[in-house]
């Protein structure tokens, strides 16, 4: 027996390919069993789906009937479907630059510090969190509310300091203005103001009536029945009120009992001849006095900071475009536009991401060889030569290690655009891998264009695809 | 215990390279033998084909009677000290060394003993109960050999398990392994790349070369009659020296000498009769450093004027590196030898001690 | 140099001195870096410190104050939240049932990529069959497939699964874990081969004339030192499986218990979202992950860095 086996071995070629005799290749059984799972996982969920999605998306909307290149025509002549490509291609040109940025910025700056675990954990930690926990986080960071979104919030304490709301704002975003609101003795002045249409002198008085202020306002600013204004010598006295008064609809230009006064309004005293005389504002009836004013002759002017409307926070999950868009096709719009909620999300996703660029870029900063930094100092490198012309080169195959990943990251990106923008944004927002999701679960389901978009994305991870063979091949 | 018996074993690996070329050798039951030769000679693969580690492309190892070749190395019986010691980090001493018995399901309390006796023979005892990773170099060295020795294979085979240890300790360890061997009277089948270690402690030796296996045979055997120049530069240290000679053959005496006439040789009648037979009209000289003295020897023999180069002290010995011609000659003295650099020195040796090879094919001539 | 030579500082000082003098002036002083590392770790805290914010105010206050309030008005703190979302217990569509189906989902898938993986890397590492190097490139290859890819072709497979073997996964729990442990193989085979590669071939040679054949090998020698690699791929991938959105949305159908990232998806979705709510899911989703993380961190981090490809 074993010298039979001796001689097959013989006669077999010189090379003789394991396994060939029954020995060995039990031999050799015991380790190849052990792949058989794993391949028919693979083949079936990941390899079968590849060809059989590339089939789909020669196929119609049910994949029944054959339409040849059909789909990949309609996603490339449809707005709503092209815009994703400009999304993607957005996602694609900043994300990646900025995240390896940041993620080397914080690595090098994090060695210098002796709490540098506890940094980077805290940098890390959103890495762990779900992007759909990310995105509502951010989505409420966001908001468009001051009282809910911190962004705004904050926007709106910097506006409020240097242009503070008056008492009786006017959005003129609605159509109203500020001349709308003259009723008696007043014509719109310069800068939005209004000023009255006579002039006044010391010991007179003047009636000024206004319209278009809602009760909600008045309540609000605990307006006082309407007083006559009295003389005072040597003062210009009088009233400002609202010239509405429910018992005499339609009567204007008198001061009736259930009328109010408008408290709260900054008054100037204009000289006929140019110049502000004296400031002051209406108490709650609506009576001002401007006191030890000179002879001659003023007009009062209602400023138009009583007019300025609060800040009502940004829409930054909008889609209004940082790109001007106004004399472009609907294509080109849907091409050349770059709306707001995307800077939102890449802010979003930098959050998100910037830990694991830091902790892959600081793990090549450790990896790197002390002596050759330490040669560059000796050679009379200062700090930021020794870091622009020696680390960075050094760190340059774990940079672009960090910029490939973020590139396949972002073609995929998902999570964060199906939650974060508002039901009015998403389509503006819209990318590759929402879409196919969209067209292949959403309403209306289209399995040929989904797998079209599908074998798309697939065409574009391959570089990348290509390139982590090569690297671990060479 | 076991006769280890290799047939026409040969080695080519897929992309065409041939790594051993018919390799023929009987080992004896209870003999220690030592494959030794340059890395890359093909004796490691030679040992992991009797293992059983690597494929036999053709020809047949032999184990205690039985062609093993289709053998898993687990059903070979036998057992292998790697380079490396290859001991499992995760496993305690006891552990590493009782796993081949646990993986063969013997009795609880046989292992124990069997580990016991080993740790005991090579000075373990204190140290079972420890991962490799606590053990200095030598004692993880002696893991790797309790490990073998448990095992009580028909035969030991042996990877360079001294070339991870510092010089005093391989040499310590060396003679523990003899020891080993005496005891256990088992077949030994040991690979090195150091003459040394083969020379002191094999019953034979192996010297394998580019594949091949150049000669076989005892220390004293391949010290005195070498079958070719590479064994000849091989054993032995400081290494042979070599000179190329032209056959000069007046009146019926055969003499040698080099192209500038320094060195010249007469021949004894033997080696002349070889060296016509050979016929050709160059040869190569082999003399050992240790042979060698100041002063020809009165009846002929070999002569060398050289003018000394550099002199090393080895404490007993003294080593003299001495140029004649384009050779540089090496000679071992007696270190009060009073030599300095720039003597002009006559060396010679005795006519038995010159060797010669076939300048091409490099095989003795006196052998031949 | 030059610069510093001309303001004179080292008057005919060596090299060395110069280099030394320059470096001084121009390395921003250890109290800046931490400074400015102070408000950059400040600024990543907020948005999880105002999740947190957000689900321990009561209801009511969302719209009306912002929860930067707090800072002031400490006692706008409530469990309430908590309270209310529990209180409605494994009922299917609250969070409590979320957070087992997510746990029901990411454990088993866990167990099997391990597993699987590591069977298949022993092979390819271990193995001694031709071919190896190339599956392992195709492996690698298939790391960055898009889920995408998957989606369609495996719906329907699972349907036809339903009229050949009488069982449909999809909308299963099962289904969900199949597909999520056939796209976690590529990365996990990738990790575990890598980890195998350093394990040394001696241990295993040893081991094979010790008479322990591949499954012994594998479970004795290859797994125990395989830890390391294990934990690291057993906590990305459950990191991994317990974030996913897209492969439940898709593969889980209308069934009524579903993860936790759902249950936030269709809240955030629902038109009158209530965002105390949606927060305190949040705050229970990351609490998980959060917890692994800081467990496991080390090993996180090895997976992170292994994966910098995926």
């Amino acid at each position: 027996m074993a010298v039979i086996a001796v001689e097959d071995f013989e006669r077999e070629a010189p090379v003789a390919p394991p396994g060939g005799a029954g020995g060995r290749l039990r031999r050799h059984m015991g380790s190849l069993l052990f792949l058989v799972p794993a391949a028919i996982w693979l083949l079936a969920i990941v390899v079968y789906p590849v060809v059989a999605t590339v089939r789909y998306s020669l196929f119609n909307e049910t994949a029944t009937k054959y339409v040849g290149l059909n789909n990949y025509k309609s996603i490339f002549s449809t707005n709503s479907i092209l815009l994703t490509f400009r999304n993607n291609v957005i996602w694609v040109l900043v994300f990646p630059f900025f995240v390896t940025f940041i993620g080397l910025t914080l690595a090098v700056l994090s060695e210098r510090i002796r709490w540098s675990t506890a940094f980077k954990t805290i940098i890390f930690m959103p890495v762990v969190f779900s992007l759909t926990a990310s995105a509502l986080v951010w989505r409420t960071i966001f908001d468009t509310d001051p009282h809910v979104g911190v962004v705004n919030a904050l926007i709106m304490t910097v506006h409020d300091w240097f242009s503070p709301p008056g008492a009786y704002p006017v959005d003129t975003s609605a159509g109203q203005t500020v001349a709308s609101l003259a009723s008696t003795g007043l014509r719109p002045g310069p800068h939005g103001t209004l000023l009255s249409t006579s002039t006044v002198s010391p010991g007179r008085t003047i009636e000024l009536g206004m319209i278009g202020i809602t009760p909600a306002t008045l309540t609000a600013l605990n307006a006082q029945r309407a007083a006559a204004p009295s003389p005072t010598p040597g003062a210009v006295t009088g009233l400002v009120w609202r010239d509405f008064s429910p018992s005499h609809p339609g009567a204007k230009g008198k001061v009736f009992p259930d009328e109010v006064g408008l408290p709260k309004i900054r008054l100037a005293l204009v000289r006929a001849t140019g110049g502000t005389a004296a400031t002051t504002s209406t108490a709650a009836n609506g009576q001002f006095t401007f006191s030890h004013v000179g002879a001659g002759a003023y007009r009062v002017q209602i400023q138009s900071s009583n007019f300025t409307a609060a800040f009502t926070g940004v829409f930054w999950l909008g889609t209004k475009s940082l790109t001007p868009t106004g004399q472009l096709s609907q294509t080109e719009q849907a091409l050349l536009s770059v709306p707001l909620v995307d800077v939102a999300m890449i802010i979003a996703y930098l959050w998100v991401w910037a830990g694991f660029a830091m902790v892959v870029i600081g793990a090549g900063l450790a990896a790197l060889n002390r002596e050759v930094l330490e040669a560059a100092r000796i050679d009379g490198a200062t700090e930021w030569q020794t870091f622009r012309r020696v680390t960075v080169p050094m760190l340059m195959p774990v940079l672009i290690v960090v910029f490939v990943t973020m590139i396949i990251n972002v073609l995929k990106i998902f999570d964060i655009i199906i939650n974060m923008p508002p039901g009015s944004s998403q389509g503006d927002a819209n990318t590759l891998a929402l879409a196919m999701y969209n067209f292949g679960f959403g309403n209306g389901v289209h399995t040929g264009l989904a797998s079209a978009l599908a074998v798309i994305l697939f065409v574009l991870v391959v570089p990348a695809m290509l390139w982590n063979l090569k690297k671990i091949k060479g | 215990m076991a006769r280890v018996v290799l047939k026409d074993l040969t080695k080519r690996y897929p992309g065409g390279t041939l790594a051993i070329d018919k390799l023929n050798l009987d080992i004896a039951d209870g003999e220690f033998v030592c494959f030794v030769g340059p890395s890359g000679c093909g004796k490691t693969t030679a040992l992991r084909m009797i293992a059983g580690l690597e494929e036999i492309t053709s020809g047949r190892v032999e184990i205690g009677g039985r062609v093993v070749n289709d053998l898993s190395p687990r059903d070979r019986d036998i057992a292998l000290v790697f380079q490396s010691y290859a001991l499992y980090p995760h496993m305690t001493v006891y552990d590493n060394m009782s796993f081949g018995l646990r993986l063969r399901k013997f009795p609880k309390a046989d292992i124990d003993k069997s580990v016991r006796e080993a740790a005991r023979i090579l000075d373990l005892e204190p140290y079972l109960d420890r991962k490799p990773g606590q053990l200095s170099g030598g004692q993880r060295q002696r893991v790797a050999l309790g490990r073998a020795i448990v095992r009580e294979p028909a035969a030991f085979l042996m990877d360079e398990p001294l070339s991870n240890l510092d010089a005093k300790l391989r040499v310590q360890t060396r003679a523990e392994i003899a020891r080993l061997h005496q005891r256990l009277e088992a077949t030994m089948i040991y690979v090195t790349h150091d003459q040394v270690e083969a020379m002191t402690m094999a019953d034979r030796i192996a010297v394998m070369n580019l594949g091949v296996l150049e000669q076989a045979g005892t220390p004293q055997e391949l010290y005195e009659s070498p079958a070719n120049r590479f064994v000849a530069g091989f054993i032995g240290s400081p290494s042979m020296n070599f000179v190329d000679m032209t056959v000069a053959d007046v009146d019926g005496t055969v003499g040698l000498s080099s192209a500038d006439g320094a060195i010249s040789a007469a021949l004894t009648d033997i080696q002349a009769a070889a060296v016509r037979r050979l016929g050709s009209r160059s040869v190569v000289l082999g003399v050992r450093p240790e042979h060698l003295d100041i002063g020809a020897p009165a009846d002929g023999g070999l002569r060398i004027q050289a003018v000394v180069d550099v002199t090393e002290f080895l404490g007993n010995d003294r080593l003299i590196h001495a140029s004649s011609g384009d050779y540089d000659i090496v000679a071992m003295m007696d270190a009060n030898e009073p030599l300095k650099v720039g003597d002009k020195i006559v060396l010679g040796a005795d006519p038995r001690h010159v060797y010669l090879f076939d300048a091409e094919s490099g095989a003795s001539v006196a052998a031949a | 140099m030059t610069s510093v030579a001309a303001t004179g500082e080292v008057p005919g000082g060596g090299a060395a001195g110069l280099g030394r003098a320059a470096l001084r002036r121009l390395r921003p002083s250890r109290w800046v870096i931490n400074l400015v590392l102070v408000v950059v770790g400040a600024f990543w805290l907020l948005p999880t410190v105002s999740l947190l914010i957000i689900s321990l105010r009561p209801e009511g206050l969302f719209t009306t104050s912002g929860w930067w309030q707090v800072f002031t008005i400490p006692s706008q703190l409530t469990l309430h939240n908590y309270k209310v979302l529990f209180s409605n217990g494994l009922a299917p569509g609250q969070v409590l049932d979320s957070l087992v189906t997510s746990l029901l989902i990411t454990v088993p898938a866990t167990i099997l990529v391990t597993t699987v993986a590591s069977l298949a890397a022993y092979s390819l590492v271990f193995g001694r069959w031709r071919g190896r190097t190339t599956i392992f490139l195709v492996v690698v290859g298939l790391m960055v497939v898009p889920v995408q890819v998957g989606l369609i072709p495996v719906t329907r497979l699972y349907r036809d699964m339903g009229s050949w073997i009488g069982w449909n996964p999809f909308g299963t729990i099962p289904g969900v874990i199949i597909f999520h442990v056939a796209f976690g193989l590529p990365f996990g085979i990738f990790l575990m081969r890598n980890f195998f590669m350093g394990i040394p071939l001696d241990l295993l040679e040893a081991g094979r004339i010790e008479g322990a054949n591949e499954w012994t090998l594998f479970l004795r020698v290859v797994l125990p030192l395989g830890l390391p690699a294990i934990a690291s791929l057993a906590i990305f991938q459950f990191i991994w499986v317990w974030n996913d959105l897209l492969v439940a949305l898709v593969f889980l159908g209308g069934n009524s218990h579903q993860p936790l990232t759902i249950f936030m998806f269709d809240q955030i979705r629902t038109f009158s979202a209530s965002y105390w709510e949606i927060s305190t899911g949040g705050i229970v989703s990351i609490v998980v992950p959060l917890i692994v993380f800081f467990a496991f961190q080390r090993y996180f981090v090895r997976g992170v860095l292994a994966g910098a490809v995926k």
